[in-house]
């Protein structure tokens, strides 16, 4: 299950997604689609990537609130490969922090360690 | 038999949590405008919201999908935020609505200065969020909610025309624009969004599955049906009481009155008790629905049950909701007028986290078996109709008869 | 550029201007309606006074309650007799204009006596009484006032 048609493409935008453990991390921002016919080679997460997902008119306002796409910072890619399952979330092979998701919930943030409880 | 008790202390829950500010303040005063003639419109607005209640956590407890799950799922990024940023705005203004209701009531109780109260009432709240888990606030704040049923009490006790009250629950039309405003405020009071992101999130926070379908039916028809019974006792009791006198009730501690007026101090201290933990436990439901909102849609971590350690940017936005709606109160709008514009807008913002959850509730893909059945799908596309009308005519209502003024 | 600019100006300038004199001239006006509606919401202040009295009166409330009650009921009075007095009305019910005055005045300070005994029996019933007869001063405003209709 390497790479997967269109039509999963379309059922799997704006899914939530978890890891192995069951953590919720994220959900599918968007999709990479590679090849001819085209199919879904990763999934895309982050609030980078949410300027691309608004109408033209919006894009510029988003940008300047959400930062410009940093791959590896506010837009991640998920390999297809890691993904385990599909139902009412997108399951992933491997924990969040491997994956780099779920980030803004990892109690080593230095927001989240400012937190009383923590 | 086990479960049997549970799902009972289940209706007894959302019995004694169905109403808040909303459903009080606009009840209170269409009975004292209007007398009977509004009961109606307040069982119009009772079947509604179990129906859309019973669709809400049908589909969470099949699909694991709460209310804004379903909504960035069907609707997308951009217009999912859309109805996000709506549902916040009118979910923070409902939370300042009723937080200062709680303060206003303490203030009734207790007497000393309101800015006062209203961060006391804050504080309280966190406190007792934090120290109980889930199923326990619920239950709190739903078996104490039961001391309203002092305001049937009242009603029985009064002894009304109980002719001219059964006459109320015909639909009656008038051209008079107070009396429309009435009938979409009475009718939004009871169908108020929080309820519904607030229950279907719930559903996953207990952990429902599709063994609680009977539950989540039964809390339905039973318990919100009960719970309109309550209600309409407000429509009642100030109809008897105030309509001829001609007073109309501009505060909240008026719709104690008639308790007062018949049991003395002791109803009124079930009443005012009754309110405060309605009112309450209504701030904490909209509060978590703004934080359940925000964290389904851009898919954190959430939940009280996952503690404030493993959904921390959940928890702060909570903190933050909270604080926002304190600080809209000590602002000095009176809580009643902030209640009569939550209303209002929570109902023009109603259609867009209705249709979603209709779809996806009608959707054999997603639900199987459990897929809206004649019932539900007539029901559910009828009031789908009903709010689209309700949700135009709002805004023009409300600013035609000056924000309920007449 | 300034000369495309300066009609819709000129226009907007005029129905502002327009608008301010018609409401302006409006809202000093006092009609019959308007004061009819101030002395029965003043007739139902008074009412609601009265089962709060009356609450007190036979210890039958508490008198936090009472206290608050009356502090809110009585700036609604108040406001009302300020309203009314701040109005410009037109002359056949200027009379019953300042009738109405009176009435709102003196049932802000029975509430105001309300609020500074909240829990005494004694003056909950003397209150209940007085706010009564205000009551029914206020009644007979109204009927004078739709009597005089024409």
């Amino acid at each position: 299950m390497n790479r997967e048609p269109l039509s999963v493409a379309h059922r799997l935008l704006d899914e939530q997604i978890l890891d192995s453990e069951g953590r919720r991390c994220g959900r599918v921002d968007d999709i990479e689609l590679r090849g001819n016919p085209p199919r879904v080679t990763a999934l895309l997460v982050g609030e980078g990537l949410y300027p691309r997902r608004l109408p033209a008119r919006l894009r510029g306002l988003a940008r300047r609130l959400a930062g410009p796409e940093r791959w590896g910072a506010n837009a991640l890619r998920i390999p297809w490969e890691e993904v385990d399952e599909i139902g009412a979330s997108v399951v992933l092979r491997g924990k969040a922090e491997e994956l780099g998701l779920g980030g803004g919930d990892n109690p080593e943030r230095w927001l989240v360690r400012r937190l009383p409880w923590n | 038999m086990k479960s049997i008790l549970k799902i009972a202390l289940g209706i007894i829950a959302a019995l004694g949590g169905f109403l808040d500010i909303g459903d009080i303040v606009f009840n209170t005063q269409a009975g004292a405008l209007f007398r009977y003639d509004l009961l109606w419109a307040v069982a119009l607005g009772t079947l509604g919201i179990a129906v859309y209640a019973e669709m809400c956590g049908r589909v969470a407890a099949v699909t694991g999908r709460p209310v804004f799950d379903v909504i960035r799922m069907r609707l997308g990024f951009g217009l999912g935020l859309a109805a996000l940023i709506a549902s916040t705005a009118v979910n923070l203004l409902t939370v300042a609505a009723e937080l200062g209701g709680l303060a206003i009531v303490l203030q009734l109780l207790f007497d000393a200065e309101f800015s006062l109260f209203v961060v006391l009432a804050a504080i309280g709240l966190v406190i007792v969020v934090a120290l109980l888990p889930f199923g326990g606030i619920e239950r709190l704040f739903g078996y104490c909610g039961l001391l309203m049923i002092v305001f049937v009490a009242t009603a029985i006790n009064q002894g009304p025309d109980w002719g001219a009250v059964a006459h109320g629950f015909i639909p009656s039309f008038s051209s008079s624009t107070l009396y429309l405003y009435f009938v979409v405020g009475v009718f939004a009071a009871a169908l108020m969004p929080y309820e519904v992101h607030f229950y279907s999130s719930g559903a996953v926070e207990e952990h429902w599955d599709e063994s609680s379908l009977m539950e989540n039916r039964l809390n339905a028809i039973i318990g919100y049906a009960l719970g309109g019974v309550l209600a309409c006792s407000l429509v009642v009791v100030s109809g008897y009481l105030f309509h001829p006198l001609g007073v109309d009730p501009a505060d909240l501690g008026t719709a104690a009155l008639p308790v007062q007026n018949a049991y003395g101090e002791t109803g009124l201290l079930l009443a005012l008790g009754g309110i405060m933990f309605c009112v309450g436990g209504a701030a904490v439901d909209s509060s978590f629905s703004a934080s359940y909102n925000l964290a389904q849609f851009l898919g954190w971590e959430w939940g009280r049950y996952r503690g404030p350690k493993k959904a921390p940017r959940f928890t702060a936005s909570w903190l933050v909701f909270l604080f926002l709606a304190m600080l809209v109160v000590l602002s000095g709008i009176n809580p009643v007028e902030i209640t009569e514009y939550s209303v209002v807008f929570a109902v023009v913002a109603l259609p867009m986290t209705y249709l979603p959850v209709l779809l996806i509730a009608g959707d054999r893909s997603f639900m199987g078996d459990h897929a809206n059945g004649p019932v539900s799908r007539t029901l559910g596309w009828a009031y789908f109709a009903l709010i689209l009308v309700l949700a135009t005519a709002a805004l023009p209502l409300l600013l035609a008869t000056n924000g309920g003024g007449g | 550029m300034q000369s495309r600019r300066r009609r819709p100006g000129v226009a907007a300038t005029a129905v502002a201007l327009g608008v301010s004199l018609i409401l302006l001239s409006g809202c000093g006006d006092l009609s019959r309606d308007e004061l009819t509606r101030g002395v029965e919401s003043i007739a139902a202040l008074a009412a609601q006074g009265q089962l709060v009295a009356n609450g007190v009166a036979r210890d039958g409330t508490k008198s936090t309650y009472a206290r608050v009650m009356a502090k809110t009921l009585g700036g609604e009075a108040e406001h009302e007799a300020e309203k009314l007095a701040d109005a410009e009305p037109s002359p056949q019910v200027r009379p019953e204009r300042n009738a109405a005055v009176q009435v709102a005045t003196e049932l802000a300070g029975l509430f105001s006596e309300l609020q500074t005994f909240p829990g005494d029996e004694h003056h909950g019933a003397l209150v209940e009484k007085h706010m009564g007869e205000v009551e029914a001063q206020a009644e007979a405003l109204v009927e004078r006032l739709g009597g005089d209709a024409g």
